[in-house]
Protein backbone atom coordinates (compact mmCIF):
# COMPACT_ATOMS: atom_id res chain seq x y z
CA UNK A 1 0.00 0.00 0.00
CA UNK A 2 1.43 3.53 -1.05
CA UNK A 3 1.06 5.85 1.65
CA UNK A 4 -0.33 8.73 -0.15
CA UNK A 5 -2.88 7.95 -2.85
CA UNK A 6 -4.55 10.62 -4.53
CA UNK A 7 -7.32 10.75 -6.84
CA UNK A 8 -8.54 13.60 -8.77
CA UNK A 9 -8.39 15.90 -6.02
CA UNK A 10 -10.51 18.87 -6.13
CA UNK A 11 -10.67 21.88 -4.07
CA UNK A 12 -12.84 25.25 -4.61
CA UNK A 13 -12.71 28.14 -2.19
CA UNK A 14 -15.71 30.92 -2.21
CA UNK A 15 -14.19 34.27 -2.39
CA UNK A 16 -16.43 37.28 -0.95
CA UNK A 17 -15.70 40.05 -3.48
CA UNK A 18 -16.02 43.78 -2.44
CA UNK A 19 -16.04 47.02 -4.77
CA UNK A 20 -13.70 49.97 -3.08
CA UNK A 21 -15.18 52.32 -0.70
CA UNK A 22 -18.10 52.68 1.22
CA UNK A 23 -20.87 52.35 -1.57
CA UNK A 24 -19.35 48.82 -2.50
CA UNK A 25 -19.33 47.65 1.26
CA UNK A 26 -22.95 48.49 1.94
CA UNK A 27 -23.97 46.85 -1.47
CA UNK A 28 -21.22 43.84 -0.06
CA UNK A 29 -23.33 43.93 2.75
CA UNK A 30 -26.80 43.48 1.26
CA UNK A 31 -25.95 41.34 -1.49
CA UNK A 32 -22.76 39.98 -0.96
CA UNK A 33 -21.30 38.19 -4.23
CA UNK A 34 -18.87 35.57 -4.63
CA UNK A 35 -16.28 34.08 -7.05
CA UNK A 36 -14.64 30.50 -7.08
CA UNK A 37 -11.71 29.97 -6.56
CA UNK A 38 -10.12 26.44 -7.92
CA UNK A 39 -7.22 25.72 -5.77
CA UNK A 40 -6.30 22.46 -6.36
CA UNK A 41 -7.92 20.86 -9.97
CA UNK A 42 -8.29 17.41 -10.40
CA UNK A 43 -4.74 16.48 -8.89
CA UNK A 44 -3.67 12.50 -8.99
CA UNK A 45 -0.16 10.94 -7.87
CA UNK A 46 0.80 8.24 -5.91
CA UNK A 47 3.66 7.89 -3.32
CA UNK A 48 5.89 5.16 -2.31
CA UNK A 49 7.27 4.52 0.69
CA UNK A 50 9.84 6.09 2.21
CA UNK A 51 10.30 8.13 -0.64
CA UNK A 52 11.38 11.93 -0.31
CA UNK A 53 8.91 13.42 -3.22
CA UNK A 54 8.81 16.98 -3.64
CA UNK A 55 5.89 18.97 -4.18
CA UNK A 56 6.53 22.35 -5.44
CA UNK A 57 5.61 25.15 -7.42
CA UNK A 58 4.96 29.07 -6.91
CA UNK A 59 3.17 30.85 -4.65
CA UNK A 60 -0.97 30.24 -5.08
CA UNK A 61 -0.22 27.17 -6.70
CA UNK A 62 -1.88 24.85 -4.31
CA UNK A 63 0.66 23.20 -2.69
CA UNK A 64 -0.27 24.01 1.03
CA UNK A 65 -4.28 23.70 0.11
CA UNK A 66 -3.21 19.74 -0.64
CA UNK A 67 -0.78 19.26 2.20
CA UNK A 68 -3.86 20.75 4.43
CA UNK A 69 -6.76 18.20 2.65
CA UNK A 70 -3.79 15.09 2.67
CA UNK A 71 -3.81 16.17 6.49
CA UNK A 72 -7.99 16.14 7.14
CA UNK A 73 -7.99 20.16 7.84
CA UNK A 74 -9.55 20.87 4.48
CA UNK A 75 -12.56 19.21 3.01
CA UNK A 76 -11.98 18.47 -0.87
CA UNK A 77 -14.69 19.77 -2.93
CA UNK A 78 -14.41 16.31 -4.58
CA UNK A 79 -12.28 13.63 -5.40
CA UNK A 80 -10.96 11.08 -2.88
CA UNK A 81 -7.41 10.58 -1.00
CA UNK A 82 -5.97 7.84 0.98
CA UNK A 83 -2.67 8.76 4.03
CA UNK A 84 -1.75 5.66 5.35
CA UNK A 85 -4.79 3.91 4.57
CA UNK A 86 -7.03 6.49 6.12
CA UNK A 87 -8.94 9.31 4.60
CA UNK A 88 -8.16 12.23 6.21
CA UNK A 89 -10.87 14.04 6.40
CA UNK A 90 -13.18 11.54 7.95
CA UNK A 91 -10.21 9.44 9.92
CA UNK A 92 -8.11 12.76 11.34
CA UNK A 93 -7.62 11.79 14.44
CA UNK A 94 -6.41 8.15 13.20
CA UNK A 95 -4.32 9.24 10.95
CA UNK A 96 -2.94 12.58 13.05
CA UNK A 97 -1.08 9.89 15.33
CA UNK A 98 0.72 8.07 12.21
CA UNK A 99 1.78 11.48 10.47
CA UNK A 100 3.89 14.39 11.73
CA UNK A 101 3.48 18.10 9.91
CA UNK A 102 5.28 20.98 9.58
CA UNK A 103 3.93 24.18 8.41
CA UNK A 104 6.91 26.57 7.95
CA UNK A 105 5.14 29.81 8.27
CA UNK A 106 2.90 28.82 11.44
CA UNK A 107 5.15 27.76 14.78
CA UNK A 108 3.46 25.10 16.48
CA UNK A 109 6.22 24.74 19.73
CA UNK A 110 4.40 27.49 22.65
CA UNK A 111 6.07 30.76 22.24
CA UNK A 112 6.92 31.94 25.45
CA UNK A 113 8.21 28.42 27.20
CA UNK A 114 11.29 26.65 26.36
CA UNK A 115 10.88 23.88 23.58
CA UNK A 116 11.40 20.90 26.06
CA UNK A 117 8.04 21.74 27.44
CA UNK A 118 6.43 21.41 23.99
CA UNK A 119 8.14 18.16 23.48
CA UNK A 120 7.21 17.20 26.91
CA UNK A 121 3.47 18.08 25.78
CA UNK A 122 3.28 16.37 22.66
CA UNK A 123 4.48 13.04 24.53
CA UNK A 124 1.29 12.98 26.31
CA UNK A 125 -0.64 14.18 23.32
CA UNK A 126 0.45 11.32 21.20
CA UNK A 127 0.20 8.83 24.24
CA UNK A 128 3.94 8.05 24.61
CA UNK A 129 5.25 6.51 27.90
CA UNK A 130 7.20 9.48 29.84
CA UNK A 131 10.46 6.99 29.54
CA UNK A 132 9.69 6.77 26.17
CA UNK A 133 9.66 10.60 25.45
CA UNK A 134 12.91 11.51 27.37
CA UNK A 135 14.64 8.71 25.27
CA UNK A 136 13.39 10.51 21.86
CA UNK A 137 14.02 13.43 22.95
CA UNK A 138 17.53 12.66 23.29
CA UNK A 139 17.67 11.32 20.18
CA UNK A 140 16.16 13.85 18.60
CA UNK A 141 18.34 16.60 20.23
CA UNK A 142 21.41 14.52 18.67
CA UNK A 143 19.98 14.27 15.70
CA UNK A 144 19.07 17.98 15.30
CA UNK A 145 21.60 19.60 16.98
CA UNK A 146 19.71 21.37 19.75
CA UNK A 147 21.08 20.34 22.89
CA UNK A 148 21.46 24.07 23.96
CA UNK A 149 18.11 25.16 22.24
CA UNK A 150 15.51 23.18 24.33
CA UNK A 151 15.67 25.17 27.65
CA UNK A 152 15.94 28.58 26.01
CA UNK A 153 12.03 30.08 25.64
CA UNK A 154 11.13 29.69 22.04
CA UNK A 155 10.47 33.68 21.51
CA UNK A 156 14.48 33.74 22.20
CA UNK A 157 15.12 31.47 19.64
CA UNK A 158 16.63 32.57 15.64
CA UNK A 159 14.44 31.56 12.85
CA UNK A 160 16.92 28.49 12.17
CA UNK A 161 17.05 27.86 15.43
CA UNK A 162 13.13 27.75 15.90
CA UNK A 163 12.60 25.66 12.77
CA UNK A 164 15.31 23.00 13.78
CA UNK A 165 13.28 22.32 17.28
CA UNK A 166 10.32 22.70 14.99
CA UNK A 167 11.13 19.85 12.85
CA UNK A 168 12.47 18.02 15.72
CA UNK A 169 8.74 18.06 17.20
CA UNK A 170 7.05 16.58 14.66
CA UNK A 171 9.62 14.09 14.75
CA UNK A 172 8.83 12.88 18.72
CA UNK A 173 5.96 10.11 18.40
CA UNK A 174 7.92 8.28 15.22
CA UNK A 175 5.99 9.11 12.23
CA UNK A 176 5.76 6.98 9.29
CA UNK A 177 5.09 10.17 7.10
CA UNK A 178 5.98 13.50 7.26
CA UNK A 179 4.46 16.40 5.66
CA UNK A 180 6.56 19.54 5.44
CA UNK A 181 5.02 22.78 4.31
CA UNK A 182 7.77 25.15 3.37
CA UNK A 183 10.10 24.06 6.18
CA UNK A 184 12.56 26.37 4.65
CA UNK A 185 11.49 29.35 3.61
CA UNK A 186 13.21 32.84 5.43
CA UNK A 187 16.26 30.51 6.63
CA UNK A 188 19.45 31.38 5.71
CA UNK A 189 22.18 29.24 3.99
CA UNK A 190 23.35 27.28 7.06
CA UNK A 191 19.95 26.59 8.78
CA UNK A 192 18.09 25.47 5.25
CA UNK A 193 21.19 23.03 5.20
CA UNK A 194 21.54 21.79 8.71
CA UNK A 195 17.09 21.35 8.68
CA UNK A 196 17.58 19.70 5.18
CA UNK A 197 20.81 16.88 6.34
CA UNK A 198 18.16 16.24 9.95
CA UNK A 199 15.86 15.54 7.62
CA UNK A 200 18.07 13.31 5.44
CA UNK A 201 18.87 11.27 8.46
CA UNK A 202 15.56 10.80 9.71
CA UNK A 203 14.34 9.69 6.20
CA UNK A 204 17.49 6.71 6.39
CA UNK A 205 17.61 6.10 9.79
CA UNK A 206 13.71 5.68 10.22
CA UNK A 207 12.56 5.49 7.27
CA UNK A 208 9.79 7.98 7.30
CA UNK A 209 8.54 9.05 3.92
CA UNK A 210 8.62 12.76 3.18
CA UNK A 211 6.24 14.68 1.09
CA UNK A 212 7.94 18.54 1.28
CA UNK A 213 6.23 21.31 -0.26
CA UNK A 214 8.42 24.40 -0.84
CA UNK A 215 8.94 26.93 -3.46
CA UNK A 216 12.92 26.45 -3.45
CA UNK A 217 14.42 24.16 -5.63
CA UNK A 218 17.08 23.79 -3.87
CA UNK A 219 15.59 21.99 -1.28
CA UNK A 220 14.25 19.90 -4.10
CA UNK A 221 17.90 19.06 -5.17
CA UNK A 222 18.99 18.32 -1.91
CA UNK A 223 16.65 16.51 -0.59
CA UNK A 224 14.11 14.52 -2.98
CA UNK A 225 14.54 11.92 -5.38
CA UNK A 226 10.84 12.61 -7.13
CA UNK A 227 9.35 15.75 -8.20
CA UNK A 228 6.25 17.03 -8.47
CA UNK A 229 5.43 20.54 -10.08
CA UNK A 230 2.00 22.53 -9.90
CA UNK A 231 1.27 25.31 -10.88
CA UNK A 232 -2.70 26.64 -11.23
CA UNK A 233 -3.71 23.58 -8.89
CA UNK A 234 -3.12 21.41 -11.49
CA UNK A 235 0.46 19.04 -12.02
CA UNK A 236 2.51 19.98 -14.45
CA UNK A 237 5.25 18.31 -14.07
CA UNK A 238 6.09 14.65 -12.75
CA UNK A 239 9.62 13.18 -12.61
CA UNK A 240 12.74 12.15 -11.15
CA UNK A 241 15.04 15.20 -9.82
CA UNK A 242 17.78 14.11 -11.90
CA UNK A 243 15.79 14.45 -15.13
CA UNK A 244 14.41 17.49 -14.02
CA UNK A 245 17.92 18.90 -13.28
CA UNK A 246 19.19 17.78 -16.72
CA UNK A 247 16.67 19.53 -18.45
CA UNK A 248 15.07 22.35 -16.30
CA UNK A 249 17.47 23.00 -14.03
CA UNK A 250 20.49 23.75 -15.73
CA UNK A 251 20.64 27.55 -15.18
CA UNK A 252 22.86 29.30 -12.20
CA UNK A 253 22.51 32.78 -10.88
CA UNK A 254 25.69 34.16 -9.72
CA UNK A 255 25.46 37.64 -7.21
CA UNK A 256 28.74 38.94 -7.13
CA UNK A 257 29.42 42.34 -4.49
CA UNK A 258 32.91 43.42 -4.68
CA UNK A 259 35.25 45.62 -1.65
CA UNK A 260 35.74 48.66 -4.19
CA UNK A 261 34.27 49.76 -7.13
CA UNK A 262 35.46 47.54 -10.46
CA UNK A 263 35.42 48.59 -13.96
CA UNK A 264 35.77 45.27 -15.95
CA UNK A 265 34.25 43.98 -18.72
CA UNK A 266 32.04 41.12 -17.77
CA UNK A 267 30.74 39.70 -21.10
CA UNK A 268 31.85 36.24 -21.47
CA UNK A 269 30.72 33.48 -24.19
CA UNK A 270 27.63 32.05 -22.70
CA UNK A 271 26.86 34.09 -19.90
CA UNK A 272 24.02 36.80 -19.72
CA UNK A 273 24.47 40.02 -17.59
CA UNK A 274 21.18 40.23 -15.94
CA UNK A 275 22.79 43.59 -13.67
CA UNK A 276 25.81 45.62 -13.47
CA UNK A 277 26.99 48.29 -10.52
CA UNK A 278 29.87 49.98 -9.79
CA UNK A 279 30.43 47.51 -7.34
CA UNK A 280 28.52 44.35 -8.38
CA UNK A 281 27.29 42.07 -11.11
CA UNK A 282 24.65 39.27 -11.17
CA UNK A 283 24.97 36.65 -14.16
CA UNK A 284 23.11 33.53 -15.51
CA UNK A 285 24.42 30.86 -17.23
CA UNK A 286 23.74 27.53 -18.56
CA UNK A 287 26.00 25.15 -16.93
CA UNK A 288 25.64 22.36 -19.33
CA UNK A 289 27.51 25.01 -21.58
CA UNK A 290 29.83 27.24 -19.37
CA UNK A 291 31.39 25.88 -16.07
CA UNK A 292 31.02 27.63 -12.85
CA UNK A 293 34.48 27.82 -11.84
CA UNK A 294 35.58 29.50 -15.20
CA UNK A 295 32.66 32.45 -14.39
CA UNK A 296 34.01 32.72 -11.10
CA UNK A 297 37.39 32.83 -11.61
CA UNK A 298 36.65 35.51 -14.08
CA UNK A 299 34.57 37.32 -11.68
CA UNK A 300 37.48 36.72 -8.95
CA UNK A 301 39.86 38.82 -11.53
CA UNK A 302 38.15 42.01 -11.33
CA UNK A 303 38.49 42.80 -7.29
CA UNK A 304 38.13 41.48 -4.23
CA UNK A 305 35.16 40.20 -3.42
CA UNK A 306 33.34 40.73 -0.24
CA UNK A 307 29.61 38.65 -0.95
CA UNK A 308 28.93 35.49 -3.38
CA UNK A 309 25.57 34.53 -3.86
CA UNK A 310 24.85 30.87 -6.32
CA UNK A 311 21.67 30.54 -6.98
CA UNK A 312 18.78 27.97 -9.09
CA UNK A 313 16.49 30.25 -11.19
CA UNK A 314 12.98 31.14 -9.40
CA UNK A 315 10.68 28.17 -9.86
CA UNK A 316 8.01 30.54 -12.00
CA UNK A 317 10.95 30.56 -14.90
CA UNK A 318 11.15 26.91 -14.22
CA UNK A 319 7.83 26.30 -15.09
CA UNK A 320 7.44 28.82 -17.87
CA UNK A 321 9.78 26.70 -19.35
CA UNK A 322 8.46 23.87 -18.66
CA UNK A 323 5.46 25.28 -20.69
CA UNK A 324 7.83 25.64 -23.15
CA UNK A 325 9.07 22.34 -24.08
CA UNK A 326 5.77 21.01 -23.75
CA UNK A 327 3.85 23.45 -26.43
CA UNK A 328 7.28 22.50 -28.62
CA UNK B 1 -5.68 7.19 31.59
CA UNK B 2 -3.26 8.34 28.96
CA UNK B 3 -6.29 9.68 26.86
CA UNK B 4 -6.93 12.24 29.55
CA UNK B 5 -3.28 12.55 30.74
CA UNK B 6 -2.55 14.91 27.29
CA UNK B 7 -5.80 17.04 28.14
CA UNK B 8 -4.30 17.47 32.06
CA UNK B 9 -1.06 18.62 30.31
CA UNK B 10 -2.81 20.91 27.60
CA UNK B 11 -4.34 22.30 30.89
CA UNK B 12 -0.99 22.90 32.51
CA UNK B 13 1.04 23.95 29.72
CA UNK B 14 -1.53 26.90 29.02
CA UNK B 15 -1.29 27.67 32.76
CA UNK B 16 2.58 27.55 32.26
CA UNK B 17 2.64 29.54 29.54
CA UNK B 18 -0.29 32.55 31.28
CA UNK B 19 2.83 32.58 33.94
CA UNK B 20 5.33 34.04 31.22
CA UNK B 21 4.55 37.80 32.41
CA UNK B 22 3.15 37.24 36.11
CA UNK B 23 3.92 41.34 36.36
CA UNK B 24 1.14 41.42 33.61
CA UNK B 25 -1.21 39.54 34.41
CA UNK B 26 -1.22 40.60 38.14
CA UNK B 27 -1.35 44.54 36.77
CA UNK B 28 -4.48 44.18 34.65
CA UNK B 29 -6.19 41.97 38.09
CA UNK B 30 -5.78 45.20 40.02
CA UNK B 31 -8.47 46.51 37.85
CA UNK B 32 -11.31 44.51 39.93
CA UNK B 33 -9.79 47.24 43.03
CA UNK B 34 -11.17 50.21 41.48
CA UNK B 35 -14.23 48.27 39.72
CA UNK B 36 -15.44 47.14 43.34
CA UNK B 37 -15.13 50.55 45.02
CA UNK B 38 -17.69 52.03 42.14
CA UNK B 39 -20.32 49.36 42.94
CA UNK B 40 -19.94 50.12 46.57
CA UNK B 41 -20.65 53.50 45.94
CA UNK B 42 -23.27 52.92 43.72
CA UNK B 43 -25.08 50.28 45.40
CA UNK B 44 -24.16 52.38 49.12
CA UNK B 45 -26.16 54.90 47.60
CA UNK B 46 -29.40 52.49 46.64
CA UNK B 47 -29.62 50.80 49.78
CA UNK B 48 -29.90 54.11 51.31
CA UNK B 49 -32.51 56.17 49.24
CA UNK B 50 -34.75 52.89 49.32
CA UNK B 51 -34.17 53.46 53.03
CA UNK B 52 -33.66 49.34 53.43
CA UNK B 53 -30.86 47.51 54.82
CA UNK B 54 -32.13 44.67 52.69
CA UNK B 55 -33.42 44.61 48.87
CA UNK B 56 -34.83 41.37 47.30
CA UNK B 57 -33.39 39.31 49.46
CA UNK B 58 -29.80 40.83 49.78
CA UNK B 59 -28.03 43.23 51.89
CA UNK B 60 -25.31 45.74 50.72
CA UNK B 61 -22.62 42.95 52.16
CA UNK B 62 -24.20 40.48 50.18
CA UNK B 63 -24.76 42.27 46.79
CA UNK B 64 -20.92 43.42 47.13
CA UNK B 65 -19.81 39.79 47.65
CA UNK B 66 -22.09 38.70 44.91
CA UNK B 67 -20.53 41.69 42.07
CA UNK B 68 -16.74 40.72 43.77
CA UNK B 69 -17.78 36.92 42.49
CA UNK B 70 -19.57 37.75 39.23
CA UNK B 71 -16.60 40.23 38.11
CA UNK B 72 -13.99 37.37 38.83
CA UNK B 73 -15.88 34.99 36.70
CA UNK B 74 -16.18 37.51 34.02
CA UNK B 75 -12.58 38.80 34.08
CA UNK B 76 -10.83 35.52 34.36
CA UNK B 77 -12.88 34.38 31.72
CA UNK B 78 -9.80 33.80 28.26
CA UNK B 79 -11.12 35.97 25.32
CA UNK B 80 -11.81 32.40 23.43
CA UNK B 81 -14.11 32.69 20.79
CA UNK B 82 -11.48 36.14 19.84
CA UNK B 83 -8.65 33.47 19.95
CA UNK B 84 -10.30 31.04 17.68
CA UNK B 85 -11.09 33.63 15.03
CA UNK B 86 -7.72 34.53 15.26
CA UNK B 87 -6.42 31.01 14.62
CA UNK B 88 -8.37 30.73 11.68
CA UNK B 89 -7.31 34.06 10.34
CA UNK B 90 -3.89 33.33 10.80
CA UNK B 91 -3.75 30.07 9.69
CA UNK B 92 -2.73 28.39 12.85
CA UNK B 93 -5.79 26.16 13.47
CA UNK B 94 -4.26 24.18 10.83
CA UNK B 95 -1.63 23.03 13.84
CA UNK B 96 -4.25 22.98 16.17
CA UNK B 97 -6.66 20.64 14.16
CA UNK B 98 -4.26 18.43 13.14
CA UNK B 99 -3.18 16.66 16.26
CA UNK B 100 -4.50 13.89 17.83
CA UNK B 101 -6.69 15.17 20.48
CA UNK B 102 -10.90 16.10 20.26
CA UNK B 103 -10.34 19.79 19.31
CA UNK B 104 -13.39 20.85 21.36
CA UNK B 105 -11.62 19.12 24.72
CA UNK B 106 -8.40 20.36 23.82
CA UNK B 107 -9.72 24.31 23.71
CA UNK B 108 -11.65 23.92 27.14
CA UNK B 109 -8.44 22.79 28.70
CA UNK B 110 -6.54 25.35 27.34
CA UNK B 111 -9.11 27.93 28.37
CA UNK B 112 -9.27 26.63 32.20
CA UNK B 113 -5.57 26.66 32.11
CA UNK B 114 -5.57 29.79 30.92
CA UNK B 115 -8.73 30.79 33.77
CA UNK B 116 -7.52 29.33 36.96
CA UNK B 117 -4.74 31.21 37.70
CA UNK B 118 -6.37 34.59 37.20
CA UNK B 119 -9.54 33.70 38.92
CA UNK B 120 -7.19 33.13 42.18
CA UNK B 121 -5.53 36.71 41.94
CA UNK B 122 -8.82 38.55 40.92
CA UNK B 123 -10.23 36.55 43.71
CA UNK B 124 -7.72 37.72 46.16
CA UNK B 125 -7.48 41.20 45.36
CA UNK B 126 -11.32 41.56 44.42
CA UNK B 127 -12.12 39.61 48.09
CA UNK B 128 -9.72 41.85 50.04
CA UNK B 129 -11.07 45.08 48.62
CA UNK B 130 -14.57 43.81 49.64
CA UNK B 131 -13.75 42.81 53.02
CA UNK B 132 -12.34 45.91 53.55
CA UNK B 133 -15.50 48.03 52.46
CA UNK B 134 -18.13 45.90 54.15
CA UNK B 135 -16.61 43.50 56.66
CA UNK B 136 -16.42 39.46 55.59
CA UNK B 137 -19.44 37.44 53.97
CA UNK B 138 -22.53 36.75 55.45
CA UNK B 139 -21.73 33.10 54.45
CA UNK B 140 -18.13 32.20 53.99
CA UNK B 141 -19.13 28.36 53.42
CA UNK B 142 -21.22 29.26 50.00
CA UNK B 143 -18.08 30.02 48.47
CA UNK B 144 -17.48 26.42 48.85
CA UNK B 145 -20.58 24.91 48.54
CA UNK B 146 -20.70 27.35 44.90
CA UNK B 147 -17.77 25.75 43.31
CA UNK B 148 -19.56 23.00 41.50
CA UNK B 149 -21.97 25.61 40.28
CA UNK B 150 -19.00 27.99 39.17
CA UNK B 151 -16.84 25.43 37.43
CA UNK B 152 -20.40 24.77 35.90
CA UNK B 153 -20.85 28.24 34.94
CA UNK B 154 -16.92 28.58 33.32
CA UNK B 155 -18.11 25.00 31.00
CA UNK B 156 -21.54 26.96 30.25
CA UNK B 157 -19.28 30.25 29.27
CA UNK B 158 -16.96 28.02 26.96
CA UNK B 159 -20.06 26.57 25.57
CA UNK B 160 -21.24 30.08 24.33
CA UNK B 161 -18.00 31.46 23.31
CA UNK B 162 -17.13 28.48 21.43
CA UNK B 163 -19.63 28.31 19.56
CA UNK B 164 -19.42 32.15 18.61
CA UNK B 165 -15.75 30.91 17.66
CA UNK B 166 -16.73 28.55 15.46
CA UNK B 167 -18.56 30.94 13.72
CA UNK B 168 -15.09 31.84 12.38
CA UNK B 169 -14.67 28.37 10.55
CA UNK B 170 -17.24 30.70 8.42
CA UNK B 171 -17.39 34.10 8.54
CA UNK B 172 -14.08 34.60 10.15
CA UNK B 173 -14.13 37.59 11.62
CA UNK B 174 -16.32 37.13 14.96
CA UNK B 175 -16.02 40.21 17.06
CA UNK B 176 -19.46 41.49 16.18
CA UNK B 177 -21.24 38.26 18.25
CA UNK B 178 -18.91 38.61 20.76
CA UNK B 179 -20.23 42.10 21.33
CA UNK B 180 -24.00 41.14 21.71
CA UNK B 181 -22.92 38.13 23.64
CA UNK B 182 -20.97 40.32 26.13
CA UNK B 183 -24.21 42.62 26.44
CA UNK B 184 -26.41 39.56 26.49
CA UNK B 185 -24.38 38.21 29.17
CA UNK B 186 -24.09 41.68 31.11
CA UNK B 187 -27.95 42.12 31.18
CA UNK B 188 -29.55 38.87 31.66
CA UNK B 189 -26.81 36.96 33.37
CA UNK B 190 -27.04 39.93 36.35
CA UNK B 191 -23.30 40.64 35.90
CA UNK B 192 -23.70 44.27 37.16
CA UNK B 193 -27.30 43.99 38.45
CA UNK B 194 -27.78 40.56 40.55
CA UNK B 195 -30.98 39.40 38.55
CA UNK B 196 -33.04 39.76 42.29
CA UNK B 197 -33.18 43.30 41.56
CA UNK B 198 -35.03 42.98 38.62
CA UNK B 199 -39.40 43.34 38.19
CA UNK B 200 -41.01 39.94 38.80
CA UNK B 201 -41.66 39.22 34.72
CA UNK B 202 -37.82 40.06 33.52
CA UNK B 203 -36.42 37.91 36.22
CA UNK B 204 -38.09 34.85 35.55
CA UNK B 205 -37.27 35.23 32.01
CA UNK B 206 -33.66 35.79 32.64
CA UNK B 207 -33.50 32.95 35.13
CA UNK B 208 -34.74 30.70 32.41
CA UNK B 209 -32.02 31.72 29.89
CA UNK B 210 -28.26 30.32 29.63
CA UNK B 211 -26.49 33.23 30.53
CA UNK B 212 -28.07 33.18 34.46
CA UNK B 213 -26.70 29.27 34.57
CA UNK B 214 -23.47 31.01 33.33
CA UNK B 215 -23.50 33.82 36.16
CA UNK B 216 -25.91 34.84 38.22
CA UNK B 217 -27.22 31.00 39.58
CA UNK B 218 -23.75 30.25 40.96
CA UNK B 219 -23.01 33.58 41.96
CA UNK B 220 -26.31 34.26 43.76
CA UNK B 221 -25.40 30.09 45.25
CA UNK B 222 -22.53 31.45 46.87
CA UNK B 223 -24.46 34.77 48.40
CA UNK B 224 -27.31 32.94 49.76
CA UNK B 225 -26.52 28.98 49.98
CA UNK B 226 -29.10 26.37 50.81
CA UNK B 227 -29.77 23.23 49.82
CA UNK B 228 -32.74 23.93 47.70
CA UNK B 229 -31.08 26.28 45.73
CA UNK B 230 -27.95 24.42 45.31
CA UNK B 231 -30.42 21.48 44.12
CA UNK B 232 -32.33 23.97 41.31
CA UNK B 233 -29.25 25.88 40.29
CA UNK B 234 -27.17 22.40 39.85
CA UNK B 235 -30.09 20.98 37.65
CA UNK B 236 -30.47 24.24 35.37
CA UNK B 237 -27.04 24.21 34.67
CA UNK B 238 -26.64 20.87 34.02
CA UNK B 239 -30.01 20.75 31.44
CA UNK B 240 -28.18 23.51 29.81
CA UNK B 241 -24.59 22.03 29.84
CA UNK B 242 -26.19 19.01 28.35
CA UNK B 243 -28.10 21.29 25.74
CA UNK B 244 -25.15 23.41 24.25
CA UNK B 245 -22.49 20.66 24.83
CA UNK B 246 -24.88 18.46 22.10
CA UNK B 247 -25.60 22.01 20.11
CA UNK B 248 -21.28 22.94 20.39
CA UNK B 249 -20.28 19.25 18.60
CA UNK B 250 -23.23 19.73 15.86
CA UNK B 251 -22.01 23.26 14.60
CA UNK B 252 -18.52 22.07 15.04
CA UNK B 253 -18.67 19.31 12.92
CA UNK B 254 -20.33 21.77 10.22
CA UNK B 255 -17.86 23.98 10.78
CA UNK B 256 -15.30 21.47 10.07
CA UNK B 257 -17.09 20.87 6.81
CA UNK B 258 -16.49 24.82 5.64
CA UNK B 259 -13.73 25.55 7.29
CA UNK B 260 -11.07 27.67 4.90
CA UNK B 261 -7.31 28.23 6.41
CA UNK B 262 -5.97 31.22 5.24
CA UNK B 263 -2.28 31.13 3.92
CA UNK B 264 -2.87 28.13 1.14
Amino acid sequence: MNPIEVNNLHKIFQTKRKAAGLAGSMRSLIKPEYSSTEAVRDLSFQMEAGELLGFIGPNGAGKSTTIKMLTGILHPSSGDAKVLGFTPWKERQKLAYQIGTVFGQRPQLWYHLPAMDTFILFGKIYELDDRETKKRIDYLTEAFEIKDLLDVPVRKLSLGQRMRCEVAASFLHRPKLLLLDEPSIGLDVVAKQNIRDAIKRMNQEEGVGVLLTSHDAGDLEALCKRVIIVNHGQIVYEDKVSNLKRKFLTNKMVEVRYAQEVAKDFSIAGVEILKVGHYGVKLKFDTAKTQVDSVISHLSSAGDIVDITISDPPLEEVIARIYQEANK
Amino acid sequence: MKHFAKYWSIFQITLLNSLAYPGEMVGRSLMIIPFMWIFYQLWKVTFSTAGADVISGLTLRDTLWYLMLAETIELSRPPLARTMSENVKDGSIAYILNKPYDFMLYQFSAAMGETIFRALVNAIFGGLTVWWLVGAPNHPEGFIIALPAIFGAWFLQFCLNAMIGLSAFVVEDVSAFTWIYQKLAFIFGGMLIPLNFYPQWLQTFAKMLPFSSAMYGPVYLSVAPSRELFISVMTLQLAWITALTILLIIIYRRGLTQLTVNGG
